[in-house]
């Protein structure tokens, strides 16, 4: 199952949580999940459920004015 | 009784917003930030750069230690439904309901976009967000949003990063008459502490800076005269300037005048 993360292509074994995928990329806290455009709070990161071609925005504090 | 800004129920000693974008660096920011003093730090959401290892660590390290209200922006949105979703992100991120909502409604000129603002408002109130606008000085668009739930109104005084100052200060001097209980903050387009300064003494209530901080020469030095600009226009409002006339008018007494011809 491939997924984009941040623009980035991933090979993934089916079935897979967004939770098991942010296990494995590990990114740095804090950080905060969309997935297909969609804002995905970190209590739902469990039963959120993959699907082939997802697009997954990990985003971190940046600056800004 | 201490002259304080409340906004959204939240007192304020400061009526100096700072953005955090385009400093040199990180310690940069950090001076800037303590010659300031402001009441709140304007903050993004971002990825990663690919290649990166920058995960904003050090970004939120400074903000932690500086303890400052954190102010999320959604710069970049050029939708309602866009600007939404990056707010619920940024309260997860940042734990705050506050938001800074920018939709903006032309790429070249920055410029807000009316509708795209109220769709949003609408829907963030509905979400139990404190919002405040990157908007313009329209009142009729000022008075929607005031409808919409919000609390207070930021207007700009010129397009972001122009520096050009008040660009329509006709407009402000009638926006600040309009709703006189609703704290008004000046976002964008101030470029010297005189124009902080001289919307301060038309009674706005705070300001909003970045550019004119970042990429001033000195930024540490540039922060701490906005500050000083900023509160010398709130005294200056509070204290009350004399009414401008066309006749001249000498201030020392004429009565007693040597040479004078005696009347």
């Amino acid at each position: 199952m491939l997924i984009v993360v941040n623009g980035q292509t991933h090979s993934l074994a089916e079935p897979h949580t967004l939770a098991a995928l942010l296990r494995s990329v590990a990114p740095t806290p804090p950080f905060a999940v969309a997935r297909n455009d969609e804002f995905i709070s970190r209590g739902a990161y469990q039963e959120c459920l993959l699907a082939e071609g997802d697009k997954i925005d990990i985003v971190h504090p940046a600056v800004g004015g | 009784m201490a002259d304080q800004l409340t906004l959204y129920g939240r007192t304020f000693s400061s009526r100096l917003l700072l953005g955090t974008a385009r400093y040199d660096s990180p310690f940069v920011l950090a001076d800037a930030v303590r010659a300031a003093n402001p009441a709140m730090l304007t903050v993004s959401l971002r990825r990663q750069l690919s290649g990166s290892k920058d995960s904003g660590q050090p970004l939120w390290n400074l903000l932690r230690e500086t303890s400052r209200t954190i102010l999320p922006n959604t710069a970049g949105c050029l939708t309602a439904s866009e600007a939404v979703r990056t707010a619920c992100m940024a309260r997860e991120l940042f734990e705050t309901s506050l938001i800074k909502l920018e939709v903006i409604g032309d790429e070249i000129s920055l410029q807000p976009d009316p509708f795209g603002l109220v769709e949003a408002t609408v829907e963030l109130v509905r979400l139990g967000f404190e919002v405040l606008h990157y908007c313009t000085e329209d009142w009729v668009l000022c008075r929607r949003l005031l409808d919409a739930g919000c609390e207070v109104l930021m207007p700009w005084a010129a397009p972001i990063g122009t520096g050009q100052g008040p660009r329509n200060a006709t407009a402000l001097h009638e926006l600040r008459k309009r709703p006189p209980e609703i704290p008004l903050i000046i976002d964008a387009g101030i470029d010297l502490p005189s124009h902080a300064c001289q919307v301060m003494e038309w009674g706005f209530d705070g300001v909003l800076l970045n550019t004119a901080v970042s990429r001033a020469v000195d930024p540490v030095r540039m922060a701490g005269a906005f500050a000083h600009a900023i509160q010398s226009g709130r005294s200056a409002f509070l204290a009350g300037p004399m009414v401008a006339q066309n006749a001249a008018v000498p201030s020392t007494p004429e009565i007693g005048r040597p040479f004078a011809s005696a009347s």
